[in-house]
């Protein structure tokens, strides 16, 4: 029986980098995305590189129905998964007033919805053979309430207890959950652009794609609950609990506002939405 | 000299010839009479080369295409524009192909296709945009292959377990191997071209330019050194008059050298001489563009092959 990865997010830069870490292993992979686009070179490129067989599957996973037939057509394939990577995730910054009905929406089917009923509709369908190991990509803006970006950070928080408290469940049932907490991964030029105008501080809590994602399987093959890749932003984690979080806030909306200036000009009001989307879905 | 000859009647690709070297050749050859189809990225930044050119040179021939060569897909696309450039108004045939565009990423970043970004758009789009355009080189009565590479591919090695440099990464060793990766491209083509091709190639070595590349895709560090080196590096258009030697000059014609500085021949490292690690090089480039039969072969391993059943 064929034991697959189930990648979703697959197209964007983490998902990539998790794709080529998983086939450098010899897994063969199901990728899912919203773009068939963004898939079939990946899944081809990757076949290529690695030798291992890469299905894939387009879906927009904010539409239950999608989710639906998504799910039929793996029960179709008789797909069995040790390995379900939730990076499929989604922001529109910017002020909160300013973002439309749907938007928002967006961000709760997607970083909310999909990733609880990926992970349930799993669990019913792993390979009996092997530990299932779930990684759930939060963020680091899970630990703390970020203006700007509120419905975002708020979804992750939500991920992050959900993923932790999972875990705990799970011991003992051939199952891991790993919560993967990254900074801003340099996954695309308007990104690097975003790293470099937060100066000395985006550089230092920045830490290359490829390398959260090797560290985040290795973490999730020793069983670990909560991965946060790079030393700085491990401390800066703990800094942060000990600070009261509306003095958290206010810190992160004024390093906020300096990048963006920087790079867009103003903070308020002229974000390129378009631009900003892409950036949050590689953020995670 | 490569001063005056006149190149009416030739046709010519260049990528990256919006900026740097690219676009200092490009005006080179344009202002001799070549016809010169340009590539790049950016619409308006090709827009705008484009205007240069013709503000300065009227009577340029000079065209562009758009494409993002780390895209095998666009690289794919970017061929069937070419070969209808020079179908219509190139006479049907390709005299010169400057594989010159190159990346730097101080950050790993993958491609659309899965690859590290430097292997792909520095090595991987040159061979595959020459395999692409092979047949028009061919119709050619003499045909040059040059592709950029640079005097940091000395020390460098192709590190074949890990060719996409995930395990470890770091931007000026993605650059060197990809740039040794050119000389062992531009050498294994020669001799797989045979000596009596009428196709040649050649790999230039533009010496310490000051262009932006360095400075595009990186941040911190990497961005300062660059900085600093460009301040000490010769103008793209003195570094442009290798390239140009070697598109224009009768001189180099029936040369056998591979690798050229300075408008002269250079010995390059004794490993990117190695016919052996060239060769491996050129498989696994067409396995990794989809080339050759190697497509077949790419989802079994050949060592489990050996040991199949009944054999």
């Amino acid at each position: 029986m064929s034991s697959y990865v189930l990648i979703t997010g697959a197209g964007g830069g983490l998902g990539r980098a998790f794709a080529a870490e998983c086939a450098s292993r010899g897994w063969d992979l199901f990728l899912t995305d919203v773009s068939c686009d963004v898939l079939e070179p990946l899944a081809q490129g990757i076949e290529r590189l690695c030798g291992v067989r890469v299905q894939t599957y387009a879906a927009d996973l904010t539409d239950p129905d999608a989710r639906e037939q998504l799910w039929q057509h793996i029960e179709r394939q008789g797909m069995r998964f040790h390995a379900l990577l939730n990076v499929a995730g989604i922001d529109y910054q910017g002020p909160f007033d300013e973002r439309r009905v749907d938007e928002v929406q967006r961000i709760l089917r997607l970083n909310i919805e999909a990733t609880v009923e990926m992970t349930q509709r799993v669990l019913h369908h792993r390979d009996p053979a092997r530990t299932l190991r779930i990684v759930n990509v939060c963020s680091l803006a899970a630990f703390y309430p970020m203006p700007m970006k509120a419905v975002y950070a708020a979804s992750k928080r939500f991920l992050l207890d959900w993923s932790l408290a999972l875990s705990q469940e799970l011991r003992g049932s051939g199952v891991t959950v790993t919560a993967l907490c990254p900074a801003g991964m340099p996954s695309n030029p308007a990104v690097i652009r975003l790293i470099d105008a937060q100066g000395f501080m985006g550089r230092a809590t920045t830490v290359n794609v490829n390398d959260v994602a090797a560290g985040t399987i290795r973490h999730a093959l020793a069983g670990r609950s909560l991965y946060i890749p790079g030393v700085l932003n491990r401390i800066l984690r703990l800094a942060g609990e000990a600070v009261p979080p509306q003095i958290v806030a206010a810190l992160i909306d004024r390093r906020w506002r300096q990048s963006h200036e920087k790079v867009y000009g103003s903070s308020r009001g002229k974000v390129d939405t378009t631009a900003t989307a892409t950036i949050a879905a590689q953020q995670a | 000299m490569n001063g005056n000859s006149d190149l009416t009647g030739k046709t010519m690709v260049i990528t990256g010839a919006t900026s740097g070297i690219g676009r200092a050749a490009m005006r080179a050859l344009a202002a001799r009479g070549a016809y010169v189809i340009g590539v790049g990225r950016s619409a308006d930044r090709c827009r705008e080369a484009e205007q240069a050119i013709l503000a300065e040179f009227p009577h340029a021939r000079v065209r562009f295409a758009i494409a993002d060569l780390s895209s095998q897909r666009q690289v794919r696309a970017l061929a069937a524009v070419i070969r209808e450039y020079v179908n219509s108004d190139g006479g049907g045939k390709l005299d010169v192909l400057v594989n010159n565009a190159g990346t730097v990423s101080s950050w790993y970043t993958t491609t659309e296709d899965g690859y590290e970004l430097q292997f792909a758009v520095n090595h991987l789009a040159p061979f595959l945009l020459t395999h692409e355009l092979m047949p028009l080189l061919a119709r050619a009565e003499s045909a040059r292959v040059i592709t950029v590479s640079s005097g940091s591919h000395y020390g460098a090695r192709i590190v074949w377990d890990d060719v996409m440099l995930r395990r470890r990464y770091g931007v000026l060793r993605a650059y060197k191997q990809s740039k040794v990766a050119n000389v062992m491209f531009t050498a294994e083509l020669n001799r797989r071209l045979g000596p009596a091709s009428r196709i040649r190639a050649y790999a230039a070595d533009p010496g310490l330019v000051s262009t932006e590349i360095g400075l595009k895709g990186t941040s911190g560090l990497a961005n300062r050194v660059w900085r600093r080196r460009m301040a000490r590096g010769v103008s793209p258009e003195q570094a442009a008059e290798t390239i140009v030697y070697l598109a224009a000059s009768p001189e180099v014609e029936g040369s056998a050298a591979v690798y050229w500085k300075d408008c002269r021949p250079k010995t390059p490292s004794c490993y990117a001489r190695r016919e052996e690690e060239a060769a491996r090089l050129w498989a696994l480039s067409e396995r990794l563009c989809g080339l050759g039969d190697a497509e077949q072969t790419s989802v079994t391993v050949p060592q489990r092959r050996a040991v199949a059943p009944g054999g």
